[in-house]
């Protein structure tokens, strides 16, 4: 096992290396000049020569991609054209938002996903079934930013019954200590200011949770049903273990094994969903971040940021396949 | 000794097997779900393709005293916030996504054939690059990457297709890859290679035939996502960019203000949206189940 | 009282797709110790009907739909869940085809073995180990207690099927169903599996029900033999009786179509005309009709019953004593079996009723 889990980070390294080329020749692909480019509106001659300096555009690429290397390796993200903040602080602001709406979604897709596929698994082509196949095809076909607005004109606009827009509200006057609405709203202590953070956090959640929760309910559905096929559960059975023995020890250990890919699979949508869904309901977020810096041009926080998406989805996958690798003992000695 | 007669009676005529597509095709005609989704298909298809014919209006041009009308007889849809007929950018609107869905599937299939029969036809060292290749882009969650694409060509119809295309290529990679590793093993590709076939013969005569059904039934689903990324595109700003021309994501942002006012603006292209996604996702799932093999008698 | 007394068991599988009429009317008993073989082709009900005895055909397609099955006196059809489950592994188990699927590839032999043991009885974690490594060594496999530990991957097939029989034989069940044990093993394998098989089950008194399309595995194995075709019995007999004297064109046709080492060059073998009967049709007459060198007008019209070879003997149901019976109206005569076919003169099986005929056949029945 040690041995896999080694084998598998090393597997890592020439991704990573893969993507810093490709996101490298990124800025230096760029139609015309890449000084030009980053500096947009701003350009005027003296500027441009300054930043050819500074990025040593002039070296050889070779020489300039190793540069750019030592600086990942630094922690040196660069910074924003657009207001001189580095993308390493600006980060450290805007990814708790992220984080706690990634992690919404995730408890409400897992949370509501898993039970229910189970179920239906259990009893197939019954009513429950049948009702969760039209929901999941409604929700892998309604795009987030359609979801989110008719939650937001269900729920807010019509019902009043929650916030549409944001993280908190602001006349609670919370202030921000970690960036995680809901953590600051605990360490004020104010129950109010907990349960409006927890309040806007419900229909962003939902609406990025959608699509996961659609995928992982199909899948443990129908992972149940292939695994109380198998040979091995009628051998339980056969053994005269009692039913609920046979769920838990025989079919749901094996059935976890496909629903634990498909979710490593799934944060990596949810990380590209949440830049709709922060634009949809305003969030301060690193998605909504994305979609700006690539509106003013802001290559190198473009750059850097999906860098870091990147970075961030190979560490969950290597966790779900260490995981994977725990529950499935036939995969822990390839 | 005599040998026994034994009365041979006509055997019942047994129906010759027809081949993989028509057995499908059938089952595929008796799937309920699955002609509920080929009508949104058409429903769709057809508003795209006889959208001139459908409308007398036209969906860049607008008064703007007839702006924020509610549906009627002579606006169907109502009218957006310059004035223009809603109902004719819908139509038009079905024009674009299926023009920029198809061709971006298209893409994501080319790359990803060409990608994946490499890497599964040659395997080896080939393989291992290719393989390396499509993690780098799989590292980049989906969305991200045609973000980053089009971050880095700018705005525009190509622009759009290749960047959603690009995003879509590993999986069909991966499954092409896939089902040509799989199939090397099988007897019948062995058995080719054994009286001396050539690697790209066995290839494109043995091997590619039978890896095409699940690509055909990913590029189905395919499909359905390919419209929502594209109105996700347009959604953030990142569309095509010609301000006359109607597509569904970018009406989405234009209309997101007046939720409250014009739901109207919001619930015409969102519908259409959906019902297109849903048609090709119920279409992809019933040619899955349709062209499974196993299910064949 | 024999220790199971099958009675009339019928089983249909209701599907959306219509009806599988899997077993239609199979009657046996088995007694303390005995090893009785089933035996047949693909589909012709065998492992059906031992899933019915221990109920556990598939759901929801499966059904008992008439028949008696008495373990003990206990009318098994009767029990409810609860009860049976607690019959299962303890009174009487069950071994399967396929060891590979058979064991559960995420958890240790370790677990699964002690999961049944703690299941029917008191015993602690400890002695619940101690008794599985005592199984493990008495099935024949070296270093018990490290292999407990290991994964069914981590054994070859051989080593997985001992692994299934000392689950099975746990708990000392009064009977072992045996499904097909050999055939997904190598033939060396299939010899050893099938010698600790009758070994333990000799030791230990357990009655045992051997399920096998092949002729070879039961010849050493069985006291008696139920051939099955299409979902009924067709000739039951002790071993030694059936291969001497088999009496049913089926079996005959059977023991035909196996290639003998003594038999004359250039002899051509003798298979079974025509393919096994579509289920999916409630059976009419005789089942094997169609495809019988023996057949007369009245075979496709009339089902025969199963009875004593020589009329009016008395029929003994178990043992070394069991009566020889068989389901046919017109039985080969001792030459034809030994042909292989019928050698009447004049004699033309008869045609099916209503269809066309090649030849204008007459039939001649030669009592």
């Amino acid at each position: 096992m040690p041995r896999y889990i080694v084998r598998r980070i090393v597997g890592a390294i020439p991704i990573l290396f893969g993507l810093s080329i490709a996101l490298f020749l990124f800025l230096h692909l760029l139609p015309g000049d890449p000084a030009t480019a980053i500096l947009g509106q701003h350009a005027t001659p003296q500027l441009i020569a300054q930043v050819r300096a500074n990025l040593g555009l002039d070296q050889p690429l070779y020489v300039q991609y190793l540069a750019y290397l030592g600086r990942l390796l630094h922690g040196d993200l660069g910074a924003s054209f657009v207001d001189s903040r580095t993308v390493v602080s600006e980060f450290a602001t805007k990814f708790p938002a992220t984080v706690e709406l990634t992690m919404g979604a995730l408890i409400f897709a897992i949370g509501l996903g898993i039970p229910l596929g189970r179920l239906a698994g259990r009893h197939p082509n019954g009513w429950l079934d049948g009702l969760l196949t039209v929901v999941s095809l409604f929700g892998i076909s309604v795009p987030i930013f359609v979801l989110g607005y008719s939650l937001v004109f269900v729920f807010g606009v019509e019902l009043h019954w929650l916030p549409a827009v944001g993280q908190a509200d602001p006349r609670l006057g919370v202030p921000t200590v970690t960036h995680f609405a809901i953590i600051d709203a605990i360490l004020t202590g104010r129950p109010v200011a907990v349960v409006d953070a927890v309040a806007h956090l419900i229909l962003p959640a939902i609406a990025l949770g959608t699509i996961p929760f659609a995928i992982i309910t199909r899948i443990t559905r129908a992972a149940v049903i292939d695994v109380a096929n198998e040979d091995y559960v009628r051998t339980a059975r056969a053994k005269g273990l009692t039913e609920q023995r046979v769920d838990s020890r025989h079919i749901m250990r094996n059935a976890w094994l496909p629903v634990m890919t498909i979710i490593g699979l799934e944060v990596g949508g949810l990380l590209g969903g949440a830049v709709i869904t922060e634009t949809v309901f305003a969030w301060n977020g690193v998605g909504s971040w994305v979609v700006s810096a690539v509106e003013n041009h802001d290559y190198i926080v473009v750059q850097s940021l999906v860098l870091i998406f990147a970075v961030i989805f190979l560490v969950v996958n290597l966790i779900v396949d260490i995981g994977y690798a725990f529950l499935n003992p036939r995969i822990r000695y390839t | 000794m005599t040998a026994p007669t034994i009365a041979v009676t006509r055997p019942v005529p047994q129906r010759a097997s027809r081949g993989l597509w028509r057995d499908a095709g059938r089952r595929l005609l008796r799937n309920g779900p699955a002609l509920i989704g080929m009508t949104c298909i058409l429903v769709f298809v057809v508003g795209a393709v006889l959208a001139p014919f459908l409308t007398p209006y036209d969906p860049s041009i607008g008064q703007l005293a007839d702006a924020r009308q509610t549906p009627s007889l002579t606006h169907l849809m109502g009218t957006d916030l310059l004035g223009r007929d809603e109902f004719t950018r819908v139509l038009y609107g079905a024009r674009l996504s299926l023009q920029l869905g198809v061709i971006s599937v298209f893409f994501g299939l080319l790359f990803g054939i060409l990608i994946g029969a490499s890497a599964g036809g040659l395997g080896g060292k080939v393989d291992a690059l290719l393989m390396r290749i499509v993690d780098v882009l799989l590292a980049v969650p989906g969305i991200l990457l045609a973000i980053g694409i089009i971050a880095w060509l700018g705005r525009g119809n190509i622009q759009i297709m290749l960047a959603v295309g690009v995003s879509y290529t590993p999986i069909f990679a991966r499954l092409l890859r896939g089902s040509l590793l799989a199939l090397r093993e099988t007897d019948y590709v062995i058995a080719a290679r054994s009286i001396g076939a050539s690697r790209l013969r066995i290839l494109v005569r043995h091997m590619l035939p039978n890896a095409v059904t699940p690509l055909i039934v990913q590029a189905t689903l395919a499909l359905a996502t390919a419209i929502i990324d594209v109105a996700g595109l347009g959604f953030l700003g990142l569309g095509p960019g010609d301000p006359r021309v109607a597509e569904w994501g970018e009406m989405l942002t234009d209309s997101a203000r007046f939720l409250q006012y014009a739901p109207y603006l919001i619930f015409f292209p969102a519908a259409a949206i959906v019902i297109s996604a849903i048609g090709f996702n119920l279409v992809g799932d019933g040619l899955r189940e349709a062209l499974d093999p196993r299910l064949r008698h | 009282m024999a220790l199971l007394e099958v009675e009339g068991l019928v089983v249909r599988f209701r599907t959306h797709e219509g009806t599988i009429y899997a077993v239609n009317g199979v009657s046996f008993h088995v007694d303390d110790g005995e090893t009785l073989g089933l035996v047949g082709e693909s589909g012709c009900g065998k492992s059906v009907t031992s899933l019915a005895v221990m109920r556990l055909l598939p759901r929801p397609a499966g059904h008992v739909e008439g028949g008696r099955v008495r373990l003990d006196g206990t009318e098994l059809l009767d029990l409810t869940e609860a009860e049976m489950r607690d019959l299962r592994g303890r009174e009487v188990a069950m071994i399967f085809q396929d060891p590979m699927t058979s064991l559960n590839p995420v958890l240790t032999i370790h677990e699964q073995m002690v999961e049944t043991i703690r299941a029917h009885t008191q015993m602690t974690a400890e002695q619940a180990t101690a008794r599985a490594v005592e199984l493990l060594g008495m099935v024949g496999i070296p270093h018990p207690e490290t292999r407990l530990k290991a994964f069914p991957h981590e054994f070859s097939g051989g080593m997985r099927q001992r692994v299934m029989i000392a689950m099975a034989l746990a708990l000392h069940p009064r009977l072992l169903i045996a499904d097909e044990p050999t055939t997904a093993l190598d033939v060396t394998i299939q010899a050893q599996v099938l010698e600790l098989l009758r070994a333990l089950t000799a030791e230990s008194g357990t009655a045992v029900i051997l399920i096998t399309h092949d002729l070879g595995v039961v010849a050493g194995m069985t006291r008696r033999i139920n051939v099955m075709y299409a979902g009924y019995i067709v000739e039951t007999a002790t071993t030694a009786e059936l291969f001497a004297h088999p009496s049913h064109p089926y079996t005959v046709g059977l023991l035909h179509s196996i290639p003998r080492l003594d038999a004359v060059e250039g002899e051509p073998l003798i298979p079974i005309e025509g393919v096994p009967p579509d289920q999916r049709r409630a059976p009419v007459g005789c089942p094997f009709a169609p495809r019988c060198a023996w057949r007369l007008a009245a075979c496709w019209t009339t089902n025969p019953p199963l009875e004593s070879l020589v009329p009016g003997m008395p029929v003994v149901l178990t043992g070394d004593r069991a009566t020889h019976r068989i389901a046919c109206l017109n039985p080969p005569t001792p030459d034809e079996t030994a042909a292989g076919m019928p050698s009447r003169p004049g004699f033309v099986a008869a045609p099916a009723p209503g269809s066309a005929v090649d030849e204008l056949a007459t039939a001649e029945i030669v009592q």
